[in-house]
């Protein structure tokens, strides 16, 4: 486990430390305020204000469930590539595709060189550190996932777009660190989709974080990863946060045969049903990574961001995963 | 020289003015318990109606129903069949775009009709033929898993699928479709699986009466399996000519026996074709297919795009089809 560099960086944290892994849901006041902003009925301050409401709202939800790494929640996100596109220089917005069901994003289209210009989630990461004690992520989306989930006009082919791109979010990691964070999550869901293109993606995670003071971790989730399997654990991060209850943890079978030598944050919640997964069945799912891992390396979160979920579902879902890391956590110290 | 153009398969079914948001408002209502089933039925209509009538504005020779009322290739026919349950959700190929996975859990059964009632609309609706699509048996296969037991295997899983798109395949001929697509993508990651890709397509094409079967291929190269192609059962071939730029060389020196439907737009990327270039890919393949009764279309649905790009692609089938025809002149 990296908890040694978790030290070195500060940070302590118990056994089966419990997380998210991004987004919450947008309580309905501030689903109001971004309705109102459209249609131009108020203004950019009063949408901040509103989502700067509900990112106290969700900080200290979070702390009163008793969650041990905190997340600012993504008030402020329409998605997690939009909102990048709409900051870096270089992209365009594009018109809703679907992504599943009745769900839809702004997929963005690369129509110039791709730049960073200034800090894109540093005021929102600060402004969250200011309502916790907790150790707080920084949140930013890999360059893997923002090229795949973008459309190409601009480069020639997708290996130059993604690399082009990584030199660009190093500087928001830069940016964070600078700011005091310590542990930086770059998501990459996509980065399972393509096997081929597995060494494009760890080429360009070594050009964000190389050389870089944080604890790094990668989010991957609704992919094959037999097919990525172990050559994924190259990229340069020291944790996985990978959505496995969704897929009947059959990870787990695959690190049976070949060791997992990293940090996993294991998703033990499904956030695409309304069902809320009781203690039982959470606790069931950790036991069976501890048949398969070592306890010092196991996080505790749900599959994936949890903002397609209500607001009290989102709630109730960290609670089952809290309550069930504490259970375990009690039970291995006895 | 005809060159027939036509859709893929998938149409946006949102797009960014009031009116092309009915259906997710009218979706999000109902699951809040605002509106009714009913409601969203109304809604997919009038969106299927703006997907036909923007294919035929775009200058279509054949439109498909644009699959409004699919929520996925995969589970919006698997759902319809007996012996099977629907799952959590998977990514599709490499998309970003997920599919609810088929867990069949007993003999698979048409029970009902998977896809009559939308096709039959869409045909009273459009003023161009209508193309109905299918999502076949192999690939439905693929996206599917077993549980306490199942039917005993990927072959029976196949066998069942099969069945029960013959049955569909037979329903949609007596109705009046004159194409018929089958789409099996997945079998371009297992090419191995050829014989059963063959055996699974004769049987449908026994159904297909008078109609023409087409087996389309996307998300992939088609290449390596060419040859074998031409000796399915099948009246018409789509290819996706957007994953190898050699394909089109290949057709042009081994020639085909079939009907080609050509992907040669890329229905992944907003960027548009070079209609120069496109008309050279088709000049070339003229030395191989006879292009007085090809298709021309997208490589794939074109649900991965958004809705005015997606209308735009459309459009330029006719502007790479005149310069290919003014090229000639």
């Amino acid at each position: 486990m990296s908890r040694a560099k978790l030290q070195r960086l500060g940070i302590d944290l118990p056994l089966f430390p419990t997380t998210s892994v991004g987004s919450f849901p947008k309580p309905d006041f501030l689903l109001k305020a971004r309705a109102d902003f459209a249609k131009k009925k108020i203004r950019r301050g009063a949408l901040e204000k509103a989502e700067r409401q509900a990112t106290e709202f969700w900080i200290r939800k979070q702390e009163e469930l008793g969650v041990d790494v905190l997340v600012d929640g993504e008030m402020y996100r329409s998605d997690m590539v939009a909102y990048f596109a709409e900051y870096l220089k270089g992209f365009e917005e594009g018109g809703l595709v679907r992504s599943y069901g009745n769900r839809y994003y702004h997929k963005p289209i690369i129509t110039g060189e791709v730049r960073w210009e200034e800090p894109i989630t540093v005021e929102w990461w600060k402004y969250a550190r200011g309502l916790t004690s907790k150790p707080l992520k920084g949140m930013l989306t890999g360059p893997y996932t923002v090229m795949d989930w973008s459309f190409i006009e601009y480069y020639p082919d997708r290996r130059t777009a993604c690399l082009a791109l990584a030199k660009e979010i190093r500087k928001e990691v830069e940016a964070l660190i600078e700011e005091g964070a310590k542990i930086i999550q770059i998501d990459e869901p996509a980065i399972s989709v393509r096997p081929e293109e597995l060494s494009v993606a760890i080429e360009a995670m070594h050009k964000v974080t190389d050389g870089l003071p944080a604890y790094f971790i990668t989010h991957i989730c609704y992919g094959a990863f037999e097919n990525i399997y172990p050559g994924m654990l190259d990229l340069p991060v020291d944790n996985f946060d990978l959505e496995t209850s969704n897929s009947g943890l059959d990870m787990l079978e695959l690190f049976q045969k070949r060791r997992y030598t990293k940090d996993l944050s294991l998703g033990v919640v499904d956030v695409h049903t309304h069902v809320v997964e009781d203690k039982a069945v959470v606790e069931q799912r950790l036991r069976q990574a501890l048949e398969v891992l070592p306890k010092e390396a196991i996080w505790v979160d749900p599959d994936c961001g949890l903002k397609t979920r209500t607001v009290n579902e989102a709630i109730a879902k960290m609670q089952s995963v809290v309550t069930a890391a504490k259970a375990l956590r009690e039970n291995s110290d006895k | 020289m005809e060159l027939t153009l036509c859709n893929h398969s998938s149409y946006p079914r949102i797009g960014d003015d009031a009116e092309q948001q009915l259906l997710r408002r009218a979706i999000a209502q109902r699951d809040r318990g605002e509106k009714t089933d009913e409601d969203v039925r109304a809604a997919e209509e009038r969106m299927t109606e703006l997907a036909l009538a923007e294919q035929a504005e775009a200058g279509l020779d054949l439109v498909t129903d644009g699959q409004i009322r699919w929520p996925d290739p995969i589970s919006h026919l698997a759902a319809k069949l007996s012996g099977v349950r629907i799952n959590g959700l998977l990514r599709f190929f490499d998309t970003n775009f997920y599919f609810r996975q088929p867990v069949v859990q007993g003999k698979i059964e048409r029970t009902e009709p998977l896809l009559l009632e939308e096709f039959k609309y869409a045909q009273e609706k459009s003023t161009r033929p209508v193309k109905a699509v299918l999502t076949g048996p192999y690939t439905l296969a693929r996206h599917s898993i077993e549980e306490n037991g199942g039917v005993g295997g990927f072959d029976k899983m196949l066998e069942g699928y099969t069945a029960a798109l013959a049955a569909e395949v037979a329903a949609l001929a007596a109705a009046g479709a004159t194409v018929i697509q089958v789409e099996e993508p997945a079998l371009l990651k297992y090419p191995d699986d050829f014989p059963r890709l063959e055996q699974s397509l004769t049987a449908l094409a026994m159904s297909k009466a008078s109609a023409q079967l087409a087996l389309v291929f996307y998300f992939g190269d088609p290449g390596p399996i060419y040859d074998h192609l031409q000796t399915l059962p099948v009246d018409l071939l789509g290819l996706d000519f957007t994953y190898n730029p050699s394909l089109v060389d290949r057709v042009a020196s081994n020639g085909t026996a079939r009907t080609l439907a050509l992907g040669l737009v890329d229905g992944r990327n907003t960027r548009l074709e070079d209609p120069a270039v496109a008309a050279r890919q088709l000049e070339k393949l003229a030395h191989g297919a006879d292009l007085n009764r090809a298709y021309l279309g997208p490589s794939c649905g074109l649900e991965f795009l958004p809705r005015d790009r997606a209308r735009q692609k459309l459009k330029h089938l006719t502007v790479i089809k005149n310069t290919f025809l003014g090229s000639l002149a």
